[in-house]
């Protein structure tokens, strides 16, 4: 596959963007602004066309640069991080909601990022795990993992991490029974549970630079 | 034992750590590679019987497609030599009409992205002729039989001496399907350069996956190059070299591209090994003081129709405690299911929770204490061998557990204690493993700056090798941890182990330590030598400290004295190997776990409240990852003691529960705090660190605390893992 | 996954448009679901609708109660102030539910359509009533241990995986749902269905309609209300079982009862003879362990998941003892 790096001044220029205002023929591209797309496409051609041309324009910032990109419309969030803009700090464990390891912030909220279809995300603000940090300097939370060893294999970790900086400014982190219900959706195999705890609580209580 | 301090700088944090929490580290389906193509592959939805047809056509057609592989037109794999479906290396991917299980690899589809791969697998489609499949342990008990390679049975004294005994027991304890589900999904990149391979893998051993892709791709070993400095998890699964690998670097080969292929979860359940349903039977009876006079332990185990797998599931039991009288017999049964292979603890931990919950209820009948009956039948000397322990401080991990958890303050009737509407239960077991130490081969680099690289083509699924390397090298020169870095996972590197049966850390660390200690010794020559300059000459004692070399008044840095030397580096390469002290001694880990918990009387449901793990591994290098790999030991046992449970249905042959929202694991809400201490006594034979392995003995016996403590809570014995809370209403 | 067709609507009423034209569509809102059964090919609609836009967010009070959007996330609803003081049954079934994770993407009316967890339905290999009409239920005869005891029929014994809609039918609450044709109030209990002879359709939704709002009418359950659900873990698993208990107690004495199960039947399961039971009388362990002595009456075990006809009554009586204290 061609990976599509993101550049700012792909819109209006890539190949894609041509093949998709080509196939959609009759349709009404009402605006490619973030609010609405619609297309209301006649019969759909056969699979082996379609999913040759069958690409959106999306536009989304993340971890503050701002991606102008064609997608397919069954590309998920994590897959579009993953392979098609190369961040691949954000796990695949399961790629059906169950374990965890692909959470994002979504304009500040965790979700799991593989049931999120990427088009879903049209100019939203997505913050993975690499987006953290400030530089060389980590988040407290990526400091406080280091130091009570919150991981083993570090598989799990990112959406680990993603999920206790959501966990602690939700207000979920008052207390170490109520981390370890709000930090259930991430499974860890490792089992480093309880040090995941330990440093979310200390992190909680350093209560800066969130 | 050499000179040897471990207090250098205090805890040292994982190496790797700063990497894995940015996000930073890269796995093996990470690597970014120019015109990187993607492979699927397709499973069998039948468990036993032949494809009678596969039509690919459409799945060629579609979009991005690059090819599709069947048993039709599978290119040739060298390395498969041999009749039939199953050699050396497993069950050779795609290499005829027959299936052996459900999920088995019937064709790869590859594609330009991800997203076209997987759909063009939806368009393969397949036609079997089914024949019937038995995939269920419990009805065909009658086909066990001795396996056809290792010892299938063992006896000291008399056999079922146990029946003779004042008191005894003899109960069936049943483990069921489990599956290691590490959190990465078995993945791999491979790319072919001409007869070049470079394997970007999920892999346990990268020398061991360098020697099987030779070996199958008949290439040279040089040409094959593995690598894999993170491994998300293992816990057994990436010890061998499966057929989606093999799969993989075939697809690559085929394509002329780099190729990805990353498992589904689902296919995680069945295509890359599971701990195999085993029935037990365990006998045990004592004097009515409780003196041990009988064991006996018959293990069944599900194994693949295709493949033998065999595990030491009934080992424990010959030696963990003093008694004349021990007879084992491990027996397999071959299913229409995909072949098992090692899991953490491996089949010790299987025959753990058989032997430790037999002790229980055998301590019960004998109204005597648990933990007083297993030292009261304490084993001075290896009662299998014969040979004295090279360490063991088992008792100390016993007192010790006991003190923290407040073990002799509970009552031990069952039922005794409440707790609101919960009963409370408390519940103690140990674990044994042979504390290994295989041959490995470090090379170190001492370089102008005063820097130390460190190298072994060693893995780190987790434990934290990387962090224990650094740890004994800065130890044994005296530099700060920051000047010291280990490189592993890449098999260009000097020859390391499989990182399985807690050997890494004992076998490669003592490689590091020999090599260490040699650049130590240059160093001690060219100080001897007058090499430093001092005003005081040669004398016996150097003082290693902060990357310099002193004698209390004067001190030289090692980049200082490399020049004064007239050397660049000092560069060497030590093998290290166990010798003959593993004929004079009993090599053994040991672990004691215990266990407080509640039961909700009116539901069932078990909130576990407290445990207590105790290591005896010897001298502890790195306590904080020790640390994380104990705790993680217990929390896997929480698993395999109250939910984990693959299940079929074996009117089809097919798991029914393979993904993580129907198979269980612990989230973090069933994890109470874990204490865990480290007896840390140094084994004075097995390396020059004195550590023995804890990978295993961390898992091994835990789940039979938990089962132990509900008896203690409820009154009620629950023999058959896991414990839901239906067995318990 | 196929690759289908994407349209994002802006409008109610363009949404409905947008449904009509092409009636194989679906509408896609936090996808937690759907997206996982595109994935497993055990639905490929050839459009889906993304509704996210739409303006049906809200949670607002009227005059007889509260007014929930269809599209507020669970969390939204869970922690918001009104749901918690007025409704705290509804907020703690939603706690209990998924990961913060899914409840962040997962909306109310996302929450109501979402379809069993039966792993016959999931693997597309295996027969399933639900997914494929006449292909059969591997379920009865198969693994049902997560399976009904109330109303399945010999079509299809799956359950309702939704901890939030065992809360809303206890609630009485009631459906809004838009179509081209205008606006429709369906009850709570009314909602979803049973299996019968067609259990490929979970509910009376008909084609063309959009769930716009679910309406919670005021009550007085503040003080007694509890969500109790068995699993077998901690979080994040799907219910053995789960009650939902709302009391009302004047002077000790149960003035009005609600009570509904989950992981029992295709359908969130209101126990309407246990409710009888326990109103008028007083709030002791004898009420509740009589009445729920009557809760399984009509109910019936498949093999596998029998031991739900002892834990039911158990986690009533549980649920109803938290409740009242």
């Amino acid at each position: 596959m061609s990976k599509t790096l993101p550049t700012s001044d792909e819109q209006g220029k890539g190949a894609s963007r041509r093949d998709f205002l080509k196939w959609s023929g009759a349709a009404v591209a009402v605006s490619l602004t973030p609010s609405v797309v619609t297309r209301a496409a006649g019969e759909r051609a056969d699979e082996t066309i379609a999913g040759f041309f069958e690409k959106m324009p999306l536009k989304l910032e993340v971890n503050g640069k701002l991606h102008q990109l064609q997608v397919e419309p069954r590309t998920t969030l994590l897959d579009l991080l993953r392979e098609q803009i190369g961040l691949t700090g954000t796990k695949k464990g399961c790629d059906q909601g169950q374990c965890g390891a692909c959470t994002v912030h979504v304009n500040g909220r965790r979700i799991n990022s593989c049931l999120s279809l990427a088009v879903m995300n049209e100019g939203q603000k997505i913050t993975t795990i690499e987006g953290l940090a400030k530089g060389d300097e980590l988040h407290p939370l990526q400091e406080a993992f280091i130091k009570h060893d919150a991981f083993q294999c570090g598989y799990c970790t990112p959406g680990q991490i993603m999920s206790g900086v959501a966990c602690i400014n939700e207000g979920h982190a008052g207390s170490a029974d109520e981390i370890r219900e709000f930090m259930s959706g991430n499974l860890c195999r490792c089992g480093a549970y309880p040090h995941i705890v330990d440093a979310i609580l200390e992190t909680k209580k350093g209560g800066n630079n969130l | 034992m050499g000179n040897y301090f471990f207090e250098t700088e205090g805890p040292i944090d994982r190496v790797d750590g700063k990497q894995k929490v940015t996000g930073q580290a890269l796995y093996a389906g990470e690597y970014p590679l120019e015109k990187l193509c993607y492979g699927v592959l397709v499973g069998s939805s039948i468990a036993r019987g032949n494809i009678t047809a596969i039509a690919t056509k459409e799945a060629e057609n579609a979009a991005g497609v690059l090819a599709v592989i069947t048993h039709l037109n599978r290119p040739a794999i060298p390395g498969y030599t041999g009749e039939g479906d199953s050699g050396p290396a497993g069950m050779k991917l795609m290499s005829s009409p027959a299936i052996y299980f459900a999920g088995q690899p019937v064709a790869l589809v590859i594609a330009d992205t991800f997203e076209r791969a997987q759909h063009a697998a939806s368009l393969v489609k397949v036609a079997y002729k089914t024949t019937e499949s038995s995939t269920d342990l419990s009805t065909q008990l009658s086909k066990a039989a001795a396996p056809r390679r290792g010892k299938s049975e063992y006896s000291r004294g008399e056999k079922n001496a146990y029946k003779k005994a004042a008191v005894w027991i003899e109960e069936d304890y049943v483990i069921p399907h489990e599956v290691h589900n590490p959190m990465e999904l078995g993945s791999i990149t491979a790319v072919w350069n001409g007869d070049q391979l470079t394997v970007y893998d999920k892999t346990q051993g990268v020398k061991a996956s360098q020697r099987s892709y030779a070996q199958l791709f008949g290439v040279p070993q040089d040409n094959v190059r593995v690598v894999a400095p993170f491994v998300g998890g293992g816990f057994g699964m990436a010890l061998r070299t499966w057929p989606y690998e093999v799969a993989a670097v075939m697809g690559a080969r085929k394509v002329g591209q780099p190729l990805k292929l990353m498992l589904s979860r689902s296919q995680m359940f069945t295509l890359v090994g599971y701990r195999p349903h085993t029935i037990q039977q365990v006998g045990i009876g004592a004097t009515r003081d409780g003196i041990l006079t009988g064991i006996s332990h018959d293990a069944t185990a599900a194994t693949a129709s295709y493949e033998e797998f065999t595990e030491g599931v009934v080992r424990m039991t010959q030696f963990m405690y003093s008694c004349a009288n021990v007879d084992t017999r491990y027996r397999l049964v071959p299913l229409d299911v995909s072949v098992p292979t090692w899991m953490r603890g491996p089949g010790e931990a299987t025959g753990a929770f058989a032997l430790e919950s037999a002790l229980d209820e055998l301590a019960y009948k004998l109204d005597m204490d648990a933990l007083d009956l297993r030292k009261k039948n304490y084993a001075y000397t290896d009662p299998e061998s014969g040979l004295p322990y090279s360490s063991k401080f088992l008792m100390d991990c016993y007192d010790q557990g006991a003190e923290k958890i407040g073990w002799y303050k509970r009552n031990r009737q069952p039922r005794s204690m409440k707790n609101g509407e919960w009963l409370e239960g408390y519940g103690m077991s140990s674990g044994v493993f042979g504390a290994h130490r295989p041959a490995a081969t470090a090379r170190a680099v001492l370089a102008a700056d005063g820097s130390l690289l460190v190298q072994s083509a060693a893995s780190d699924i987790g434990p934290g090798t990387g962090t224990a390397m650094v740890k004994i090298a800065a130890d044994v020169l005296g530099l700060p941890y920051d000047k010291v870095r280990f490189e592993l996972g890449d098999s260009r590197l000097p020859p390391a182990p499989t990182q399985g049966g807690s050997g890494t850390n004992s076998g490669v660390g003592a490689a590091v330590h020999d090599v260490c200690t040699a650049v130590k010794e240059k160093l001690i020559l060219a100080m001897n030598e007058g090499k430093a300059g001092f005003s005081k000459q040669p004398q016996q004692e150097w003082l290693f400290e902060k990357g310099r070399i002193g004698n209390g008044a004067e001190s030289i840095s090692f980049s200082d004295l490399l020049k004064n030397m007239g050397q660049s580096a000092i560069d060497l390469t030590r093998d290290s190997k166990s010798g003959e002290e593993r004929q004079k001694y009993a090599f053994y880990s040991f672990s004691v776990h215990f266990t407080r918990l509640w039961v909700h009387a009116r539901t069932g449901v078990v909130r576990i409240k407290q445990i207590v793990t105790v290591a005896d591994a010897g001298k502890i290098v790195s306590e904080k990852t020790a640390r994380s790999q104990m705790v993680g030991g217990a929390i896997g046992g929480i698993g395999m003691a109250l939910m984990e449970e693959a299940v079929f249905d074996h009117r089809f042959g097919r798991m029914v529960n393979n993904n993580f929202a129907d198979y269980h694991i612990p989230v973090n809400a069933d994890v109470p705090d874990i204490d865990t201490i480290f007896i840390n006594k140094p084994d004075p034979y097995i390396n020059p660190m004195g550590a023995k392995g804890m990978g295993e003995i961390a898992l091994i016996g835990y789940a039979a605390s938990v089962t132990n403590a509900i008896y203690h809570a409820t009154g009620k014995r629950i023999r058959e893992l896991p414990v839901t809370p239906d067995k318990l209403l | 996954m196929i690759n289908f067709d994407y349209l994002r609507t802006a409008s109610v009423n363009a949404t409905l448009d947008a449904i009509k034209r092409e009636p194989r569509a679906a509408f896609i809102a936090g996808g937690t679901n759907l997206v996982d059964l595109m994935k497993r090919g055990v639905t490929s609609p050839p459009r889906l609708i993304d509704i996210n836009n739409l303006p049906l967010k809200n949670i607002e009070r009227t005059s007889s109660g509260i007014s929930i959007g269809a599209l507020a996330t669970n969390s939204a609803v869970a922690i918001n102030e009104m749901i918690r003081s007025d409704f705290p049954l509804l907020s703690q079934a939603l706690h209990a539910g998924a990961s913060p994770q899914l409840r962040n993407m997962a909306t109310v009316g996302g929450n109501m359509l979402q379809r069993t967890r039966c792993t016959y339905f999931y693997d597309t290999t295996m027969p399933c009533n639900k997914r494929q009409a006449g292909s059969g239920c591997g379920a009865l005869g198969g693994y049902n241990r997560m399976h009904a005891i109330f109303g399945a029929s010999d079509k299809c014994i799956a359950v309702h995986p939704s901890d939030m809609c065992v809360a809303l039918v206890a609630l009485n609450a009631t459906a809004v749902v838009r179509s081209n044709k205008g606006e429709r109030r369906i009850p709570f209990g009314d909602f979803h269905r049973l299996p019968g002879d067609t259990p490929q359709t979970d509910n009376q939704l008909k084609a063309g309609e959009l769930i716009t709002a679910v309406e919670i009418p005021s009550n007085k359950f503040q003080q007694h209300s509890f969500y109790l659900k068995i699993r077998d873990r901690s979080s994040y698993a799907f219910a053995l079982v789960s009650v939902a208990v709302a009391l009302s107690i004047e002077n000790n004495r149960i003035s009005d009862a609600r009570i509904a199960a989950g992981g029992v039947a295709h359908k969130p399961w209101r126990l309407l003879n246990v409710e009888k039971a326990l109103t008028g009388q007083p709030a002791s362990v004898e009420t509740f362990q009589k009445a729920a002595s009557i809760a399984t009456q009509g109910a019936k075990g498949y093999g596998q998941n029998n031991f739900k006809l002892k834990l039911l009554p158990q986690a009533i009586i549980q649920a109803l003892e938290t409740a009242s204290s």
